[in-house]
Order: structure tokens, then sequence, then C-alpha cells
């Protein structure tokens, strides 16, 4: 087991009303799976991917990831624990735009207290991977929104985490570009065992998972 | 690391370079300001440090009223130098100088004369007790005798080949004979001796009242180590007792000083610090042009004011544009970034710009310098070689980085991932209201900036045209006619005579800056010291009251018709006062001018003469007496309006026909004028320079603001005017928020600058009042500089074609 939430709600107070944005999520998510989260607008599919990488906060129920329990750990102790062991892949890529390809791969590394010489041969091992070494020096308006999602594909998994967590990631790509970046999950994920959660609006990029998840209004309906 | 946030660093200044250049430039010219000013205050500081065991050396004041008002003096009398070396053990050197103005040299095998504008007579300790470096001669021999004299390099140069100057003869004032003994290093500019260039043996000087009743000698005493000065206070005061008491006991029989205090008459010495006068003495007689230690402080403000309006500058443009980084430390923050590694990055980045502007800074100064120095008549030299100076400047550069960077460091550390990274992260950024509040700070330092430049100038204005009681304007004063000799009459007849000259005068006695004597006088009547009545006694000719336009107040001018006038007197409305008289009642009163060695000599009052300004006005205009009498060292000449040129061409002519080679050297009345206040004019320009930079600063930063508001409500901006908005209601709009702050900050401005400039103007006796048109005028500048300032962004926003901005979202 990678992860489990249990019995997780999250809401914010308008009005005097309580608006749920997650109510009672119960997952338990394996190593190795390539899970899909899908559902309409402002069913709650972001929240729960902020919510399992740990950058949003819930308001009751317990979390699990590895051997710690989340819901019980400090800030700093939780951001440590997603630097570790979590990448992120987000809709617009953001990448940053005054880096050129090399050093947004480099920059998690840098974080990460790897040496110089570390550093080096691991992102040339993702460049050569990618097939990206001569675009190492381009800068990411440089590059087509395929080859940007690509970098920044790249740069989550470049410190070898367990967990990819991406949201919407083909959403600002024609579908050519979808398949690539589909195809290169599924291949991440079934040759390097990488975990996957993706949320998507696309059926057919779902199809790529192991496992359908649908969310309305913050409730799980379908798994 | 390290190297990575520099390259970040430089990388994200080179993508805003609005914002860089806004910062950068806003953080250079606060830096050169600031420096410029603490370069000026260090020189100010420094005054007379740079001679020999400086903080050892004491001059001897003495605060005495005789009669009329009280007088601060600088000189004491001449025995007292050899008194206390006698009478004080822990005296260990005398010094004493009487500065003798201006004077000729020539060589004395030529008969061409040089002017040297300040000479001194010097005791012998000179050299020694200062530790004035001899280029040329033997030191130890240097004033020792009689008819020796001592040069600067620069004085030497105009004569003599420097290497030779020694053992030749010059000529003083084209009468006395001296041997040049010695070739000085021109003297520091930042010292007391700065204007001096000739220094005379004291043995040569022939005084006839070297008495303990005449003050006229600058008298230095160097102490011995770890003497305390408040340790000779009391000796020093004993002096009075033990050797002016029994002078003045040849005039008054039998005082003694309970008798002379009892009259409310006294004499106190005191002692300042050699390396204090120049901040703290303001005294008559002092031998430099010194500064009033109240502009060190002023200056020390606003060069405060100057480098914490840059920094505030530094913190609102970088806060207000953190929006566009906004997305980049949320990205920074789920790869893996931790809070203090983003600070650190942006403290990079924040000492990266402040160490360029540092850079551009100095090279602003030192490009600016050689006008600064012109201005300010100083001779600043910028340290290049001095390591503590750019010790302390990097230290000073490093800590201004960090109180500037720290903010907006730790302000966009702040930023939470998920927010940023979800929208477009333009409703995220706030801290709005302490931009706010940064803004209003700015302009109040501002206005009270503009109203103190208002004030120091209108008061400046104010001296210039008021009614002096006198006539400055078109007077030209021809120096050292006395040179003339007994031609002199003829020749005050012939300029008379010339068409352009409407009237002229000959006295060494001048409402601008000239000779001064004071004595005590008595009513006849009341011929003792308690009654005495201590009153300038000015020599003056026939022509005098017509030349300078002066104006009578009862009685009449003098009258050379009227053979008794070479006794008569006329006082001034001051010596009215004193003597507690009316006009009419004075006239045809006797005064007896006391203490001299020729007795009393009697004088009737024939006329009372308007108070005219013959003292800077931050004084009360003194007692005064007008009498006939020979004290030819100037002549003024009132010329008629026209031609100056020609005017003074025929004169010239004249003065070269009555006395070949003697150098015609003249000046106008208003520039002699001008320069008692050039220590306010200098002020009140550099009032004027600091404020414009600080009011350049902060529109800078309203300038970035201005521009950042309007693009964040940009989309605002496009869907009103799709509604139908005007493009004057969208710039009244855009500006309006910020013209608020500007208004807030005139309010909070107007009183602290009203009681700051009420208390500057108290040291002036003669002064404006503040009215309501300065704070009107201060408000009315601060605020279209601001509209200026802000209406151009919000017009460049709103005239934009909203298709374009609200397709960008």
């Amino acid at each position: 087991m990678l992860l489990q939430l249990k019995n997780i709600f999250k809401w914010v107070n308008s009005g005097g009303q309580r608006i749920f944005l997650l109510k009672d999520i119960n997952l338990t998510v394996e190593e190795g799976e390539f899970i899909s989260v899908m559902g309409p607008s402002g069913s709650g599919k972001s929240t729960l991917l902020n919510v399992i990488g740990m950058l949003d906060n819930f308001d009751e129920g317990e979390y699990h990831f590895l051997d710690e329990s989340v819901h019980t750990l400090k800030e700093k102790h939780r951001a440590n624990l997603y630097k570790e062991y979590i990448g992120f892949v987000f809709q617009s890529y953001h990448l940053l735009d005054d880096l050129t390809v090399y050093e947004n791969l480099e920059m998690p590394l840098l974080y990460k207290k790897y040496r110089s010489s570390e550093r080096k041969a691991m992102v040339a091992d993702m460049l050569d991977r990618f097939n990206m070494v001569g675009k190492k020096d381009l800068f990411p308006a440089q590059l087509s929104g395929g080859q940007q999602q690509l970098v920044g594909v790249a740069r989550a998994l470049i410190a070898g985490p367990k967990l990819i967590l991406a949201d919407e990631p083909t959403g600002n790509l024609n579908s050519q570009q979808s398949e690539e970046i589909m195809q290169l999950f599924k291949t991440l994920n079934q040759e390097d065992g990488v975990t996957i959660i993706q949320v998507t609006h696309s059926e057919m990029n779902a199809a790529y998972g192991s496992r359908i998840i649908n969310l309305l209004d913050g409730r799980k309906i379908g798994d | 690391m390290f190297k990575n946030h520099l390259k970040i660093a430089w990388r994200s200044l080179r993508k805003q370079p609005f914002l860089s250049v806004l910062n950068t430039l806003g953080l250079a010219i606060g830096i050169a300001g600031t420096l410029l000013i603490c370069l000026y205050i260090y020189d100010e500081l420094t005054y007379d440090r740079m001679f020999a065991d400086a903080e050892r050396i004491h001059r001897i004041n003495v605060d005495m009223k005789f009669g009329g008002p009280d007088k601060q003096v600088s000189q004491v009398s001449g025995p007292m130098a050899a008194a206390v070396l006698q009478d004080i053990p822990q005296v260990e050197q005398t010094l004493r100088f009487r500065p003798w103005g201006t004077a000729s040299l020539s060589r004395a095998d030529s008969k061409e004369l040089v002017l040297e504008n300040n000479t001194a007579f010097a005791d012998s300790t000179l050299i020694d007790m200062l530790g004035l470096k001899v280029l040329y001669g033997n030191p130890k021999d240097a004033l020792s005798g009689p008819n020796k004299l001592l040069l600067t390099k620069s004085a030497a140069e105009k004569h003599f080949n420097l290497s030779d100057a020694v053992g030749q003869e010059v000529v003083f004032n084209e009468s006395q004979t001296y041997t040049v003994s010695g070739v000085i290093e021109d003297l520091p500019k930042n010292s007391f001796l700065s204007t001096y260039s000739v220094f005379m043996s004291m043995l040569s000087h022939q005084d006839q009242n070297v008495n303990w009743g005449n003050h006229n000698y600058n008298t230095f005493i160097k102490l011995k180590p770890n003497t305390d000065p408040e340790d000779i206070a009391a000796p020093l005061q004993g002096m009075v007792e033990k050797y002016l008491i029994p002078y003045a006991q040849e005039f008054f029989p039998g005082i003694t000083l309970e008798q002379f205090e009892a009259s409310g008459n006294y004499v106190r010495y005191s002692t300042i610090p050699l390396v204090d006068i120049h901040l703290h003495s303001n005294r008559e007689a002092d031998m430099s042009q010194n500064s009033d230690y109240k502009d060190i402080y002023i200056l020390s403000f606003i060069a405060l004011f100057l480098i914490l309006l840059a920094s505030i500058n530094f913190m609102n443009l970088s806060t207000a544009y953190s929006l566009k980084r906004s997305k980049e430390v949320g990205i920074r923050k789920t790869l893996g970034s931790n809070k203090m590694t983003l600070v650190r990055q942006f403290l990079t980045e924040s000492g990266l710009m402040t160490f360029g502007s540092m850079v551009i800074g100095i090279a602003l100064v030192i490009v600016v310098l050689p006008y600064f120095n012109d201005l300010a008549n100083k001779s600043i030299a910028f340290p290049y070689l001095n390591p503590v100076f750019w010790g302390i400047l990097l230290l000073s550069v490093l800590i201004l980085g960090l109180f500037s960077g720290s903010y907006p460091a730790f302000f966009m550390s702040r930023f939470v991932p998920i927010r940023v990274l979800k929208g477009t992260g333009e409703n995220t950024v706030g801290g709005s209201k302490l931009r706010s509040t940064l803004v209003v700070f700015q302009f109040v330092v501002s206005v009270f900036l503009i109203i103190g430049t208002l004030v120091v100038s209108q008061q400046l204005q104010f001296i210039q045209n008021k009614d002096l009681g006198y006539e400055k304007d078109q007077v030209l004063l021809v120096n050292n006619v006395n040179r003339l000799g007994s031609e002199l009459p003829a020749f005050k007849e012939r300029v008379k005579s010339l068409a352009q000259v409407g009237n002229a005068s000959l006295s060494g006695f001048l409402p601008t800056p000239s000779y001064r004597t004071d004595s005590s006088y008595f009513l006849e009547g009341k011929m003792n010291q308690e009654s005495a009545i201590n009153m300038q006694g000015w020599q003056v000719d026939f022509d005098y009251i017509n030349t300078l336009g002066l104006k009578m107040q009862a009685g009449r001018t003098f009258d050379p018709s009227i053979t008794t006038d070479s006794s008569a007197v006329i006082i001034n409305e001051s010596a009215l006062a004193v003597m507690q008289m009316e006009p009419e009642e004075a006239l045809g009163k006797r005064i007896f001018n006391g203490i001299g060695e020729e007795g009393f000599s009697h004088f009737t009052i024939v006329g009372v003469v308007k108070n005219f300004h013959f003292e800077s006005m931050r004084n009360q205009i003194r007692p005064l007496a007008l009498h006939i009498g020979n004290s030819s060292g100037l002549m003024a000449i009132k010329l008629k309006s026209g031609n100056f040129e020609g005017a003074i061409a025929q004169i010239q002519t004249l003065w070269d026909a009555t006395a070949p080679g003697i150098a015609f050297d003249y000046e106008f009345m208003d520039d002699s004028f001008d320069r008692v206040y050039q220590n306010e004019r200098r002020l009140g320009t550099i009032f004027i320079i600091f404020t414009s930079l600080s009011i350049f600063i902060a529109c800078l930063g309203l300038f970035g603001l201005a521009a950042f508001n309007a693009q964040k409500r940009i989309k605002e901006i496009g869907v009103r005017k799709v509604l139908g908005a005007s493009v004057s209601q969208i710039t009244y709009r855009l500006s309006f928020d910020f013209l608020k702050l500007v208004f807030i900050a005139i309010l909070a401005a107007v009183p602290i600058g009203w009681i700051a400039m009420d208390r500057w103007l108290q040291d002036f006796t003669y002064r404006i009042d503040i009215g309501w048109t300065v704070f009107v005028l201060a408000a009315l500048l601060a605020s279209g500089i601001a509209i200026l300032t802000v209406s151009y962004q919000s017009i460049k926003a709103a005239v934009m074609n909203p298709v374009k901005s609200l397709r960008t979202e």
C-alpha cells in the first residue's frame, strides 16, 4: 500500500453554510497503480489531487502515506514527505521561464542537495531518455506545448518519486501531443513501476490507466 | 546553490527591465545622494583634526558685557597668552594670531604687488604647536625674530622659485620689509587657517594697545597630556581679578571686581577645543567662516530620508511586482524548495541589485563631486584608497540590501503554492495596505522637504529684499585706498566729479563686512563704569550718509561747513534705546569715548540715524556711533544708473594716474553683502538639490506602482471600457487612489514642516512668518508632480484597446 485516505472531509464556510469540497472520501492506492480521477468541473478532482499531494489540507479524516500518518504531521514534515516521494505535473506545465530545459530539470536536484557531478549525470540521463539532448539549452518559450509538458514530466521524474500527480496534464495539448504524453505515462507505469494519479476530463486518456475514480460534488461515486 | 541564485537573479532582473531600472536607479540616486552628504558631513566633522595633538589644543574665548549688549568674542587681550603660560601649570604652549586681513606683498626688487587675502601676525610657536610641514627653511627659525615671515607654498610661488624663497626680502603693504624665513605646505582646506597664506612674526607687530582692555588676539593654548580643560576654567577666570581689574583701576580708581559685577557687567573667559571651533564657534572675530552644527543635523536627516526613501521604493516595487513571480514561487515550492532557500534566493537578487546601485551611485558621486565641491565650497576628494571608507560603504550597502530585500523576500516566500499555481494568481498578492503606508511616508518626507526648501528660500529672499536701511546697489567698493597716501582726498574729489558717479565716501567701516571696533561711551554726567554704553564707533567722512543712502530719524547729518562737526556724533536708534532717551532728548547731549590711551574725548550728538543692518540678520542691530575721522581703508562710490563698466574704467584711469603700479582692486557692495549669507545660501541650494532628489525618488516609486496598478486592473479597465467608460473616467479612477495617498501625506507633513521650520527661523532675529501660502504651494507642488507621474500610466492603460486586454484572459 502506497497511500490510504480514510473518511476525508474538506469544506469551506460561505455565508453561514458549509460547502463540502470533499465528502467522506475513502481511497487506497497500491504501488504501481495508474489511476484516473474523473468528474465534471467543480466535483473536487483537483482538490483531491492537492490533498494527496499534501499541497492542501483537509478538515477531517485520516491520511496514511507509506508508514506516516500525514494528518498528524507538522507542515514541515509533510513538505519533506512530498518533496521526497511525489512529483507534480501541471496542466500549464509551470516550467520556470527564466531557466533553460537543462536548468529546469536540474532544479529539483538542487533543492535535494545532490552534488554537482550527480546532478549532471542525472539530468543527462533524463535528457537522453526523453530525447531532448538537442534542446537542453532552449528556454520553455522556444518549445511547443507538447515538448514543454515533456520537460514537465521529466522534471517530475528526475528525483525518482514513488508517485506522480498529474492535474490534467494534456489539457493544453492537441490530440497528438496528448497521446504521446499518455503513452509516456503508460510506459513509466508499466516499465518503471511508477505510481500515477491523473485528473482528466477525457475518457480516452482515462483508458490508459488501470483504474478510474469518479467524483461528483466532492463524493466518490464510482471506482 | 549560490551560483544558481546569482544566475536566476541576473535573469529575472533582465526579464523585467522596467522594474529593474526603476529600482536600481532609485537606489543608485539614493546611495549617491547619501554618500555625498556623508562625505560632506565627514569633512565638516574632521575640521582641524590634522594638526598635531589637535585634541589638546584649545582657544580662549571671552564673553563680556560692558554697557550695551553682551558680546561673544573669539579673541582675548594680548597679554593673556603669556599670563596663562606663567600662571596655569597645565598649559604647555601658547599661540596667538592677530589677523591682518588683505595685504599686498612685493619682492624687494620689484614694484609688482600681489594681494594676499588673509594675513596674520603669529607667534613663533606656530609651526611647532600645529605641527605644520615646513618645505623650505628651518622650522625652529621660522618666526623666531622680528621681520621674519612665513609663506605658504602657493603664496611663495607667486614671487620666487620655491627653493630660493627662503632668505629673500619681501615688502609688506609697501611699507615693512620682511625676510622669508620659511615656506610651508598650503594649509588644509578643512582647517581654520585654510584661507591664510602669509604669517608675519608677532615680534614685528606694532600694537599700541597691548593691554588687558583690548581683545584682539586669537589665542590658542596646548594643554599638557591628560589635562581636563575643566581644570583650567577657574584659574582662567581668575585672570579677571588678577590682571583685568588692576588695569581697569587706571581709569576707574578703586574699582573692585564686586563693584564691576554688581553693575551688571562681566568678563567671562572660557575655552573651546580646536576641533570644535568649526561647528560650535559662532563668535566675533573668528578666523574662518564656520558652520553651524545644526546644519549638520539637518543634512544628516536629509541623508537618512534619502536612503530611506530609496529603500522604501525598493520594497514597494519589489512586492508589487512579486505577483509576476508568484508562479515561480509556487513551482519551486512543489519542486522541493523550502522557505529559507527562497528567502536566500530573493535576497541574492536584491543584494545584486543593491550592489549594482552602489556601483552606479559611486560613479555618480565621482562625476558630480567636482560640481558639488564648487557649490559647497569644499575640496572633498573621493577616498579611493581609504580601506575604512570602503569597508563602511560595503557594510552599509550590505545592510541596505538586506533591509530593503528582506521584506519582499519574506513576503514572496510565504506564497502558498496551490493558490498561486491555480489561477492567474492576480488576486493573491496582498500587502497593498503596507505599500500604501509606505507611499504615504515617502510623500510626507517629500512634502516636508518641499516646505523646508520654500521656507529657506523665502527667508533668503527676505534677507535679500529687506529694507536694509542703506542702499547696497550700484555701490562700488575700492580696496586699499590708503595706499594713495596724501593723494587720497584729491582722488576722491576727482572721482566725485565724474558724471557717472553720484557720490563717494572714504571709510573703512561699512555695513558689509569690513572694519569693526567697539568701545565704551559715557553720557555726560554719568561717567562711571555702571553707566558705560558699549557701541560700535565708526570713523566716517562727510559724504558717508549720503553715499550709502542712510536715513535720518532726527537731527541732521554731518556738515563740512560747521567746524565743530569734527566732534559731532550721529548715533543709531539702537544706541538711543540703550540710552533710554527720545530722539529729541538726545540731540545736543555730549558723550565721552571711554578707555583709550589718549584719555577722554567727547562728542556732541547732532543726529539719530535710522537703524540699518550692518551685521547678519541672525543678530540684532547693535548700538552704533558715527563720527568724523580718518579710517580710509575703503572707498565707497555710488554710481548712477547706466554704463557701469564705463564708469569703472574711468575710475581706474584716475587711479592709475594717481598711483601707478598699485593694483586697482574693487568689488560691488552687493557681492560683499552676499558673502554674509553665503552659508545660508549654500544650505538653501543643498536643500533644493536633495529635496529634488528625494522627490524624484518618491516619484520613481509612484511611477512603478502606478504601472503595476494599471496592469493589475487591466481586465477591469477593459470591461469598463466595453461598458462605455470614457478615457478620462478611467484615468481619474486609476489616479485617484494614489492622489488620496498624497493628500493624506500632505495633511501629515504640514504640521511637522511648520514646527520644524519655525524652529529653524528662530535663529534669525529678522525673519519671515511662515504663511499658509507655503503649505498650499507645497501641497500643489507635491500633488502636481504626483498627478503627472501617475496619470501617464493611467492614461496609457485607459487608451488601450479593450479587446486586447480581454483577450489575454
